[in-house]
């Protein structure tokens, strides 16, 4: 009601001018009934929540502090931030060189691109874990060797191709391919006399890429990055595919199925995902404020 | 061949330009002194920005050479072939040249001296107080001392481009390139842009210089270019031409500009 008008008057600033004559305007801010009306109804109906989920037996709120900070959750927090966090640096590191490989001249380097873009995009993530799983069953041996000549090295592939590692490049190479669109929107929205500019300075592509193109790209390429990184955070209870078994879902589950509770376990995983996120939101407020250099804040707020 | 290099800083023989299958290009021989002020105008659409972009190498020619102070750009010609030289090659030759733009292209996520700085400091291998040194100094003789910590946006379109230029000549380039700097600017602003340009012209740097300025082309230009349909109609010198065109063309175009 009154948000078509509020801006007008509430937080305007009188020009600063420390000269005597001027006298500045006084600015009364204005009033916004509407929002205290808002906060009442919404604190009577939060007060009305928290009281019947606290008092309320079946969700077991002695087990939920019990078990919230119990080893095997910390240590599934632990497995969990890590798969996120490197499974995200393998996908931005992969989605990056797909997304210069796509606007490379060579036509092969493009055609990779496209094709892993289709591939892991056009597959389910659990299938593709349950096959990370079997790597080591389809392929016993990882050996490098002259084709159909002699062998040079050999290893057994359970050693390098670990439940831990099949679950890192599962999730990172599916989420490249989605990341890659992402990056490629970002660079898509530059100008092009941004790149023209910095090559009439005689600028080399990759520092062209570097130095002109990727901050920029940030500022559009950051929100769903950050959506992306999210999701990833769950999408690592599917890792249980491979499987790998050290992860918050996992170890969340498996108490409850020892308990007969699933309810305040259920609460525990919540908890620590909720706070998992809240996390990464910072980070990404930072990171949206370190490349929002040079853009006006807020610039699509209408007053 | 030696006369060559020290007479003309700018070389173009016989280029044509294709885009796909429009004939952009016709055939543009021009060569421009070292220290010249050579002016191009004529029509929209005319081939005048093309022509500027053969130069730097933003466009690749599809017939004919450019030389910048005789050395052939792009390729290396053996034998009557022509191979193209790498992207780093290329890269390095563009350095003998700067460019502004009509509608500036400031970098828009660094400050007006890290926009100056960044040739330098990271083309040129300068180090950042160097760099600093030489970025405030172009700044002070644009007219912008002061300004150095505002992000384009937060600067009026004269003042970036004026920072645009600052930006081309702290490469140190042998020919400085100008695609109509002031046709994206208000009237009240194009003077003060204008006026940077003619300081330049006289510090005796070799310009090339696209406008629509006919003031501009008479009072600092010392060779002054028409074109149409992708050639050069008629070229001479500013004051001669502009008074007494010889191509009825020259004439028809001048008479709707002046
Ligand atoms: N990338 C391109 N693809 C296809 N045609 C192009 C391209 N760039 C320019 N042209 C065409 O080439 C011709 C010359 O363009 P150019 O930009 O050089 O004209 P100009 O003389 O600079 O005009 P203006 O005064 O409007 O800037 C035009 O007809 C234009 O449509
Ligand atoms: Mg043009």
């Amino acid at each position: 009601m009154t948000s078509e008008v509020e801006s007008i008057g509430a937080g305007f600033k009188p020009v600063a001018d420390e000269r005597r004559e001027i006298t500045r305007n006084v600015v009364v801010p204005r009033r916004h009934p509407g929002r205290w009306i808002a906060v009442a109804v919404l604190a009577v109906l939060v007060l009305q929540f928290g009281q019947a989920i606290s008092v309320n037996p079946n969700f077991h709120w002695d087990v939920y502090l019990t078990y919230l900070f119990a080893p095997p959750v910390i240590r599934g927090v632990g497995w969990t931030l890590l798969l996120t966090v490197v499974a995200m640096t393998v996908a931005i590191t992969v989605a990056g060189l797909l997304v210069v490989m796509r606007d490379s001249e060579n036509p092969i380097l493009r055609g990779i691109a496209y094709g892993w873009v289709w591939f892991f995009r056009g597959t389910p993530i659990y299938t593709q874990l349950l096959f990370w799983g079997l790597f080591a069953v389809l392929f016993p041996n990882l050996s490098l060797s002259i084709p159909f000549g002699p062998e040079l090295i050999s290893v057994e592939t359970k050693y390098i191709v670990t439940p831990a590692i099949a679950a890192i490049l599962g999730l990172g190479f599916n989420e490249s391919a989605y990341l890659t669109e992402i990056f490629r929107a970002g660079f898509n929205s530059i100008d092009r006399g941004q790149a023209e500019a910095a090559q009439a300075l005689g600028m080399k592509r990759a520092k062209i890429w570097m130095r002109i193109l990727m901050p920029q790209a940030m500022r559009v390429i950051i929100p769903p990055t950050g959506n992306e990184t999210i999701g990833m955070l769950k999408m690592t209870s599917l890792v249980l595919a491979i499987p790998f078994t050290l992860d918050l879902t996992f170890a969340t589950n498996a108490i409850s199925n020892r308990l007969y509770l699933p309810i305040p376990l259920l609460l525990v995983a919540g908890t620590w995902y909720l706070a998992i996120t809240s996390l990464l939101m910072i980070g990404q407020y930072f990171l949206e404020r370190h490349f929002g250099k040079g853009v006006s804040a807020h610039s699509t707020r209408v007053g | 061949m030696t006369a060559n290099i020290s007479e003309f800083c700018v070389e173009m023989q016989n280029i044509h330009k294709f885009y796909g299958p429009f004939h952009a290009l016709k055939g543009v021989s021009l060569r421009v002194r070292r220290g010249e002020v050579c002016v191009a105008i004529g029509p929209s659409g005319s081939g005048k920005s093309t022509l500027l972009r053969c130069i730097n190498q933003l466009e690749t020619i599809s017939a004919g050479r450019v030389l910048l102070k005789g050395e052939l750009q792009g390729f290396v010609e053996q034998d009557g072939r022509f191979h193209p030289l790498s992207s780093g090659q290329i890269a390095a030759q563009r350095r003998l040249t700067g460019m502004v733009f009509q509608r500036f292209h400031l970098f828009p996520h660094m400050t007006a001296l890290e926009n100056i700085m960044e040739g330098p400091a990271h083309v040129k291998g300068w180090s950042k107080d160097q760099a600093r040194t030489k970025a405030n100094q172009l700044l002070e003789r644009v007219g912008l001392g002061g300004f150095g910590g505002r992000y384009p946006e937060q600067l009026s379109g004269g003042q970036q481009q004026r920072v645009a230029i600052a930006r081309a000549l702290a490469m140190e380039p042998e020919v400085m390139l100008f695609d109509e700097p002031t046709s994206a600017l208000d009237p009240e602003l194009v003077g003060e842009v204008l006026d940077v340009i003619k300081d330049l012209a006289r510090s005796g740097i070799t310009m090339v210089v696209v406008t629509h300025e006919i003031g501009f082309a008479r009072e600092v230009g010392n060779h002054l270019i028409f074109m149409d349909q992708g050639q050069i109609m008629e070229e001479g010198h500013p004051r001669s031409m502009l008074a007494d065109p010889q191509n009825p063309r020259t004439a028809a175009f001048l008479s709707k500009v002046l």
